[in-house]
Formats: structure tokens, C-alpha cells, sequence
């Protein structure tokens, strides 16, 4: 019984893993409609701050957090000035190759700057261990990152999606005269959401590098499972995601643990099921 | 699309249907340039055949994506899978004694084309991102399976003891490349010329007016559903015919073969000369495959910078590839030259 | 006017001198190795080693003027390989080559190398069965899985550790190093405690590591390929508790790579592995090695593997080469002065096999500690000459 409960925490615990690493891109392509795979380069970076700011300055780790998010967001506003914003408009595939070759030139960029070799974290003692919690031995870390991830679903479903901004920015992207005919500032706006994306996608960097190993192959490794799981939710929504997440993660470690020779199949599996069952996703609005 | 052809189109099919699909069909002089030029590539001093039947190779791979996505709108993150399928039957026969390489080549393209059909049946509701993702999804099952079955397979280290008979009973694949890249370039030259009569046939217009508009085609009457599967089928096959090619004249078949990996380069070779036009594929895998050779010889480390860059230079300047760009531009010079300024 | 000719004086006479030194045979050396995507690294270190070797022995060995050609092979990909290694032979003209890395390509290139009748070292591929027994040419200089998979068995049982997980990658140098570490154990009257396939791309372990948890074994043997998954899966073990509660973590090498263990931090500590060389070895070859590489790489990188592979193949062309001063380059010969050759390592001896050209070396049984506050394998048994079989 103890085992069974474990492995379901684990499970949870991965799926919150999985959503702090997909929300940036659930930001940018639920709201915005943009389809940014720089987003995992964005976490690249979130996890090469980090680990600076943790390592090289010794910067305690709950104040690495909020750093983290400030710096990727101001790096992913200047670049959206620069270049995102001129393809709002374009198709999806365009969008895809835009970002699939900034993908290719940030790693090219990080092996330049931090070297091919993959980083050394050592986290807080606070932080690492196990604790003991109702009669299970529980990882300290995976404890934090539950708290960590349902907090921060909790805000941006409620601060982000559910509020007037969101309104403003589904309103924005729906339809863009019209928007800047009531008043709204829709650069204003697009820039900061897209900072809010890309700010969200260094702090899943930050969070899920120590577990995941960072190196400058980063975002390619883990590109698949972002899209995946924000796929899966569903365009446009960030409960979908975090639905997606728990779900795939509960059934990722359940998998492993009862019928390990099936390996990453049931992940796959369940993504082709899903798509041919739900194409806009479990919780997705439809085209 | 020029103006002229716009117009021509929407007149013609009434009256002169067959004269429209004729004129479709007529080969232009630079088509004949461009594979004239690809073929005589062979004699330029000092080239590396390997590499440019490579080239062909991965230009074949490509026009088989164009089938799907450039003539019938479909994305795929999963084409490799076909590519993969085409390699290891080529593989499997020439590992079990059928070693010559032509009808090994047919049989690899009737499997890969088959598992097109059942995946084209498969996904011909889902459009859009479900699309893409239920591709990405079959091509990492498959991926997968192809890498942890090493009983079957030879998983991570390939498939070996792959022996491949000379082409016509006389022409070996030797060290040179020389066999290597005639029978690629026949090849892909006939599968070309068989793909371009179906495209310009009512068939490929159909594809075409299914990527445009769906609804209407409905409408008209036409199996919007069932061109699914079959441009699926084509292009499976085609991909397949690419698969077995590299497979008989390197005689290897390994995993990477069917890797999204795999699969998002194609992508990218097609975005890069441009869907749609049947030499999009060619066109991109040329500029792909030669720069990759020529950057990654200069700076392995950071060639992908320069991959990148290009991407991100082509999808900016160029929105729709190289080759439709350079057609705008010819059309342009050319109206201006015959008939004076534009109306 | 008058510096700008006598500076073109100088350097029409430098280039007069260049030529007259160039008059000895040029020969090429075709390096195959990653230099991009997920494995660049071992390129990166092997051409750092070829550089600190000439930069010591110079680039004309007996007479020779080496010429190096770099190719990048992109990771195991038989396709590319085969075709770089065709192109590098005929059309550079190449008559050695260090490489191709990874058992795919090695075994890609072995006809074309036969055919050509071209000496190849096997700096970063261990299958067994892909030297001379594929192409008559090749040697290895790096090492055979039986060598780094079977010693952990005995040793395992030696210490008391009778029941035994084992977690191996789910592809084929994983499916062959389990198969040797469990006929091993058998051998050794150890009990195999339940063995898992992890697949290559995985990202969380704890699903597994519960099921060695139910399993109560005294250790776990690993083996992963280098990268996220080697460090990935020790630190997960550390985190689950596991290792606090007493489970001894083996493996090969791969899990403590000197390239590697800083990532995995103190969740290495007190890790055993087979190892065929440690920055840690004692011996003056070997300070004097790791201290010139480290100058290159300013600190940056730490010696693995693969450069020490890279090394070892320049120290036995350099070797054969001078041997063949004053004659012209025959690759039967060098073949015949390569088989059989013997010589001091930085790893320590090595011999390269007789019949067909692989490698015959110490192993080593290391344990994680920190030495100067830096993470080391450090050597705690020999095991020496072992046999690629």
C-alpha cells in the first residue's frame, strides 16, 4: 500500500515537473495563438541563470526564483520586439520553423557561452533529502515542487486566464482591429503576455534542470514532452495543461512501476489516443 | 502563382479541360536545365558522388512530404516513419537473400505505401495540431520500437549482414559512388516524372482543391476523406522508395533512419526550397545537404548556428522558400519585359 | 616602402623553406568523430588530445607530414559515416583514420576501410566483435564491454553484496552489457535481485527505482549511456533515499565520467565503477597527461575517455610511423608493427591483440571520492590484462 501511494505521489509529483516546464508555451500558444518551440530555449536560459546566479554567486535558491523570471521575461520581450512580433499573423508552420531555428541557434549560442558539458547544481540542504510524511518517505524536492506548481497554477489560472488581462488578450488575438478600436494597446499587451510566457518558461527551466541535467541540448531533449503536454490540454487553456501534466505523469511513473518493459510506449500511446480522440486536445476550445 | 495561370485555371476546365491539363503537363525549359545540370554533376571534376547522390536522396524524401503538404495542406512530424519502413524492408531483403536492388526497391515502396494507406485512413478526420501530434506520437512508437528490438532488428547499431546485388546484375555499388549515384538519380528522376503526371492530372488538382477549400470540394462531389489516405499512400511510398535507396547504396539500415529527427529535417529542407512546387524538395535538400557538408566541415560545433540563422532568414525574407521567391521574381521581370507596366 | 619589401622578401623566403621542408611524404589522417548534436563532446576531447600529443611529438613522425582531416560523423548515424568515411578515403586520399566513433559507424565503415585497405583505430566504440574481426585493419584503443561489464560481478559478491539489480539502457551496448554482467554473476554464485530496460529517452526514474525498492537488493548495477541519463539516474537513487538506506550503487564507468561527475555532485560519492582509466591513475605519464590537458582546455574540460582513446591510437601511430622512417607508408606493415604492439599508457599497459586487433588492458575498480574538494574515481583494485572476450 505504501508502495502504491509513493509511486501515485511520484506520479503527481512529475506531472507538476511537467507543467512548470509546459506552461510558458501553454501561455504563448493558448493566449496568444503563437506557436513558440523557443520556449524550451527559454528554459535552457531560466536554467543557465540559475544556475549562475545559484552557483557562481552562491545567490540563495528562493531568491534565484524570482531572478530567474525577470531576467528570461526581459530577454523574451526584447526578442519579441526584435522578431516574434513581426509573425503574430503568419500560420502555425511558419511560426514552427521561425522558432525551430532560433531552437537551433540558441544551442549553438549556449555551447559558445557555458561550454558542451552539462552543469553542476547543488541545491540547498533544505531542499534535498527525504521527509516523512503520513508513514511515507517522500522526496523533500518533489514535495516543494507540488506545493511550488499547484501555487503557481492556482495564479495564473485565476490571475491569468480568468481575469480582464486575458479577456484583453483572447481579444487581441481574436481580433486585432477591433481590439485597438476599443482602446486596448495591443503591442503593449502582446508584449506582456509574451514576457509573462517566456518569464514562465525560465523558472520551469530553473526548476526542472537539477532533475532533468542541463547541457546545451536542453531544449531539443525535451521539446517533445512540452508539446506534448500542452497539445494534450488542449490549445488555449492552462487547466487543460495542468489536467495533461497530472494526467501524463500519474500514468508515466504508474507505467514504469507496473509494467516497466512497456517503457516510454504508454506516453506516446496515450498521446496518439488522445489526438485521434480529441485533435484540439482534452480541454481544448476547437478551431 | 502568376496571374496568367490563375486565370487560365479558372476558365479553363469547362471547355478545354484537356488542353488545360496538357499545358499543365508540358515540361519548361529550366525543368529540363535543372535535371540535365543534377546529372551532370557526375562529370565535375572532384565531386563527391556520395554526397550528391545524398543530395538526390534526400531531395526524393522531401518532394514525397511536398505530395502531402504542399499539394494537400497535410503536415507531418512523422514522415520518417515511411522513409524508415522503405529502409529496413530494403534492408531485411537484401539481409535474407533477395538481393537484387530494383524489385527490392518496388516491394519497399508497395510496404511503405500500404502502411501510408492505414495511416492516411487512420488520421484523415484530425486535422491541424491533433495532426501533427498523432504523427509525432507514431513516429516515436516506432522510433522506439525499432531501437529496443535488437533481436530484430540490430537496434542501436544498425541492421547488418545487408548485401545488396549490382544494379542490373553489372553495376556494383563500389567505394566511388559512381553506381550509388546513377541508380539515385533514375530513380528519383522516374519517380519524379510519375509524381508530377498524378499531380498534373485531376487527382493532383483535387489535392489541391482540398488544401483550399475542403467544404467546397465536399460539395462538388469530390472524396475529400479518401485523398487523404491516398496522397497519404503516395507520399508514403515515395518516402519509402527514398529509404530503400539510401539503404541499398550504403548498405545500412539503423534507427536514425526513422528518427524525429529525421523528420523534422525533411520538414525543414521542404520549408526551405518550398512547398508545393514539386522542386521545393530538390531545390531545399540541395542547399541543405551542401551547406551542412560544407559548415559542418568548417565548424562542426556551431553549425547548427548557421542552420538556424538560415531558417530563420528564409521564413522572414523568403515566407514562402527559395523557389517560389525566385519564380515571383522571374514572373515580375518577365511581365514587366513583355507586357509593359502592369494594369 | 622599403619594410613593405623587405617583409615580402621574408615571406617569399619562408615560403621557400616551408616547400623544402614539405618534400617528405604528406600523409593524411582522417578524424571521424561527433563534433555536434547530443555527443559532441567526445569530439571535442579527441581533438584536444591530438593537439596536446603534437604539441609534445611534433606533426612528422618518421618522416611522415601528418595532415589531419576532421569529419563529423553527427552522433551513431551509419549513413553519414560511411559516406565520410568513403569521401575522407578516396577523395582526401586518407590512409589513416581515428574513427568513426560509435559501434553503428564502425561497423558502417568496416568494407570501405577493408576494401581500401585503410589502418583505422576504434577510439569510442566497445561492441564486441567490430575490429578485426570486421575490418583486418582496425585496432581499439578504447575498450570491449566484457571488460567493464563482468569484473563488478565477483567483486560485487566478494564484498557480501549477493543480490544484485540490474538497470541497463534499453538499446543494444546496453541489452550486450547486461547480458555479460548477468552470465557473470552466475558465474560468481550471486543472485540476480530483478533486472529493468530503461528506455533512452527518460526523463523520471522513480517509477523504476520503487521497483528496486520492493526488490530489497544489497546493490544495483547501472549501466547508461554518458549523458543525462548516467547522471539523471544516480542522483535519482541518491534522492529517493535508497542509497542513505544502504544500497550499494555499481556501474560501468559511464555513470562517474570524469566529464560527467561534477553534474552529478555528491550523489556520486562512494559509487563503484569499472573504469579503464582515471584521471586519479598513479603514474608520471599520467600526471603529466592530465596536467597538459587540462592547460588546453583552461580548466574547462576534465579528461575522459575518449581522449585518452585519441592519445593512445596518436602514441601507436606514432610509433608504427617511425618504424617506417625513410619507407613508404604500407599499410600491411604498419598493420603488422599495430597487432601485437605494446606500450605504457596514460591509463596504464595496454596491448593490442594479435589476431585481430583489439585491446588487452588493466581494468579498474574505482570508488567516487572527493580528492581536493573535487569529485574523483579513485583506483581501489586492479584487475589486470583483461581479455576483450
Amino acid at each position: 500500500m505504501a508502495a502504491i501511494l509513493t509511486v501515485l505521489f511520484n506520479g503527481v509529483a512529475y506531472g507538476f515537473l511537467l507543467f512548470v516546464m509546459s506552461v510558458g508555451l501553454s501561455v504563448s500558444l493558448g493566449m496568444m495563438n503563437f506557436v513558440n518551440l523557443a520556449q524550451a530555449s527559454f528554459s535552457m536560459l531560466g536554467g543557465y541563470i540559475f544556475v549562475t546566479a545559484l552557483q557562481g554567486y552562491g545567490i540563495p535558491f528562493m531568491l534565484c526564483l524570482p531572478i530567474v523570471f525577470f531576467a528570461v521575461a526581459i530577454v523574451s520581450v526584447v526578442l519579441e520586439r526584435l522578431i516574434f512580433r513581426y509573425f503574430y499573423k503568419t500560420d502555425d508552420l511558419t511560426q514552427v520553423l521561425l522558432t525551430i531555428g532560433l531552437v537551433f541557434m540558441s544551442i549553438a549560442m549556449a555551447t559558445y557561452v557555458w561550454g558542451g558539458t552539462y552543469q553542476r547544481f547543488d541545491m540547498p540542504a533544505w531542499i534535498i533529502g527525504q521527509k516523512d510524511v503520513f508513514g511515507l518517505t517522500l522526496e523533500t524536492y518533489r514535495i516543494f515542487l507540488v506545493g511550488f506548481g499547484a501555487v503557481m497554477a492556482v495564479t495564473l489560472i485565476f490571475g491569468l486566464e480568468r481575469t480582464n488581462l486575458g479577456a484583453m488578450v483572447r481579444a487581441c488575438v481574436d481580433n486585432r482591429r477591433v481590439a485597438t478600436a476599443c482602446g486596448l494597446n495591443t503591442e503593449l499587451i502582446f508584449a506582456f503576455t509574451f514576457a509573462i510566457g517566456g518569464g514562465l518558461a525560465g523558472l520551469g527551466g530553473a526548476l526542472s534542470a537539477n532533475l532533468l541535467g542541463l547541457d546545451p541540448n536542453f531544449p531539443l531533449r525535451y521539446l517533445v514532452y512540452i508539446l506534448i503536454v500542452v497539445s494534450i490540454g488542449g490549445m488555449g487553456t492552462i487547466t487543460g495543461t495542468l489536467v495533461a501534466s497530472l494526467a501524463l505523469g500519474i500514468a508515466d511513473v504508474m507505467g514504469k512501476y507496473y509494467v516497466p518493459q512497456f517503457g516510454s510506449f504508454i506516453i506516446y500511446l496515450l498521446t496518439v489516443i488522445v489526438m485521434l480522440w480529441r485533435p484540439h486536445g482534452l480541454m481544448g476550445r476547437g478551431a | 502563382m502568376s496571374a496568367t495561370e490563375a486565370a487560365s485555371q479558372a476558365a479553363a476546365p469547362h471547355e478545354a479541360g484537356r488542353d488545360y491539363f496538357a499545358s499543365l503537363a508540358r515540361w519548361k525549359v529550366w525543368e529540363i536545365l535543372f535535371w540535365a545540370t543534377l546529372a551532370g554533376c557526375y562529370f565535375f571534376p572532384d565531386i563527391d558522388r556520395m554526397l550528391m547522390s545524398r543530395v538526390i536522396i534526400w531531395g526524393l524524401f522531401a518532394m514525397s512530404l511536398d505530395v502531402l503538404l504542399g499539394y494537400r495542406g497535410i503536415p507531418s512530424l512523422g514522415h520518417a516513419v515511411f522513409f524508415g519502413v522503405g529502409a529496413y524492408v530494403a534492408g531485411f531483403l537484401g539481409k535474407f537473400g533477395w538481393t537484387e536492388p530494383i524489385s527490392g526497391l518496388f516491394f519497399a515502396m508497395f510496404v511503405a505505401g500500404a502502411l501510408g494507406l492505414v495511416m492516411g485512413k487512420l488520421v484523415q478526420r484530425v486535422t491541424g495540431v491533433g495532426l501533427l501530434m498523432v504523427t509525432l506520437g507514431l513516429n516515436l512508437i516506432v522510433f522506439d520500437f525499432v531501437l529496443r528490438s535488437t533481436e530484430l532488428t540490430g537496434g542501436d547499431d544498425g541492421l547488418q549482414g545487408i548485401v545488396i546485388a549490382p544494379v542490373l546484375n553489372y553495376f556494383r555499388f563500389d567505394i566511388w559512388g559512381r553506381t550509388a549515384f546513377w541508380y539515385a538519380f533514375v530513380v528519383a528522376f522516374v519517380l519524379f516524372v510519375v509524381t508530377r503526371m498524378l499531380l498534373k492530372s485531376p487527382f493532383g488538382l483535387a489535392l489541391i482543391g482540398a488544401r483550399e477549400n475542403p467544404r467546397r470540394m465536399l460539395t462538388l462531389g469530390a472524396p475529400v476523406e479518401g485523398d487523404v489516405s491516398r496522397a497519404f499512400m503516395i507520399a508514403a511510398a515515395l518516402a519509402g522508395a527514398a529509404g530503400a535507396l539510401l539503404t541499398q547504396t550504403t548498405q545500412t539500415a539503423a534507427p536514425t533512419y526513422l528518427s524525429f529527427q529525421r523528420s523534422a529535417d525533411v520538414l525543414v529542407i521542404l520549408i526551405i526550397g518550398g512547398a508545393g512546387r514539386l522542386y521545393g524538395g530538390f531545390i531545399g535538400a540541395i542547399v541543405f545537404i551542401l551547406l551542412q557538408d560544407y559548415v559542418s566541415a568548417l565548424s562542426p560545433v556551431y553549425w547548427y548556428f548557421w542552420i538556424g540563422l538560415l531558417l530563420v532568414i528564409i521564413v522572414s525574407f523568403f515566407r514562402k522558400g527559395l523557389l517560389p521567391s525566385v519564380e515571383q521574381l522571374y514572373d515580375r521581370l518577365r511581365s514587366r519585359k513583355s507586357a509593359g507596366p502592369p494594369g | 616602402m622599403k619594410t613593405a619589401l623587405s617583409m615580402l622578401a621574408a615571406t617569399a623566403l619562408a615560403a621557400l623553406s616551408a616547400q623544402a621542408t614539405t618534400a617528405q611524404e604528406t600523409l593524411k589522417i582522417g578524424v571521424l568523430q561527433s563534433y555536434s548534436g547530443m555527443t559532441a563532446l567526445g569530439g571535442t576531447h579527441t581533438d584536444m588530445a591530438i593537439k596536446l600529443f603534437q604539441q609534445k611529438y611534433g606533426d612528422t613522425p618518421g618522416g611522415f607530414k601528418l595532415q589531419l582531416v576532421r569529419r563529423d560523423t553527427t552522433g551513431p548515424n551509419p549513413e553519414v559515416a560511411k559516406r565520410l568515411v568513403g569521401e575522407v578515403v578516396t577523395r582526401e586520399r586518407a590512409q589513416i583514420l581515428i574513427g568513426p566513433d560509435f559501434t553503428p559507424n564502425t561497423l558502417a565503415a568496416a568494407p570501405i576501410l577493408t576494401e581500401a585497405k585503410v589502418p583505422s583505430f576504434v577510439t569510442g566504440a566497445a561492441t564486441t566483435g567490430i575490429v578485426g574481426e570486421r575490418s583486418p585493419y582496425s585496432a581499439r584503443t578504447f575498450f570491449a564491454t566484457p571488460q567493464l561489464c563482468k569484473p563488478l560481478a565477483a567483486y560485487a559478491v566478494k564484498q557480501g553484496w549477493n543480490k544484485i539489480f540490474v538497470v541497463a539502457a534499453d538499446f543494444a551496448p546496453g541489452h550486450e552489457c547486461e547480458k555479460f554482467f548477468i552470465a557473470a554473476l552466475k558465474e560468481a554464485n550471486g543472485t540476480l535481485a530483478g533486472n529493468l530496460r530503461t528506455p533512452l529517452s527518460n526523463p523520471e526514474y522513480s517509477g523504476y527505482i520503487q521497483r528496486i525498492r520492493d526488490a530489497k537488493p544489497d546493490a544495483v548495477f547501472i549501466f547508461m549511456p554518458l549523458g543525462e541519463l548516467s547522471i539523471g539516474i544516480v542522483r535519482a537513487i541518491n534522492d529517493s533515499g535508497l542509497k542513505a538506506s544502504g544500497l550499494k550503487i555499481m556501474g560501468t564507468g559511464d555513470i562517474t565520467d570524469e566529464g560527467y561527475v561534477d553534474a552529478v555532485g555528491d550523489a556520486a560519492l562512494g559509487v563503484i565503477t569499472t573504469g579503464i582509466y582515471s584521471t586519479q591513475h598513479k603514474s608520471a605519464l599520467n600526471e603529466e597527461f592530465v596536467k597538459g590537458f587540462m592547460q588546453l582546455g583552461e580548466g574547462k574540460h576534465r579528461v575522459g575517455w575518449s581522449a585518452v582513446s585519441a592519445w593512445d591510437a596518436m602514441r601507436i601511430m606514432y610509433d608504427a610511423l617511425e618504424s617506417m622512417k625513410g619507407q613508404k607508408f604500407d599499410p600491411d606493415k604498419f598493420k603488422a608493427f599495430v597487432y601485437g604492439h605494446k606500450f605504457e599508457s596514460p591509463r596504464g599497459p595496454v596491448q593490442i591483440d594479435k589476431s585481430n586487433g583489439d585491446i588487452i588492458q588493466n581494468v579498474y575498480i574505482r570508488r567516487v571520492e572527493r580528492v581536493n574538494g573535487v569529485l574523483h574515481n579513485v583506483e581501489i583494485e586492479t584487475i589486470p590484462n583483461v581479455p576483450f572476450k
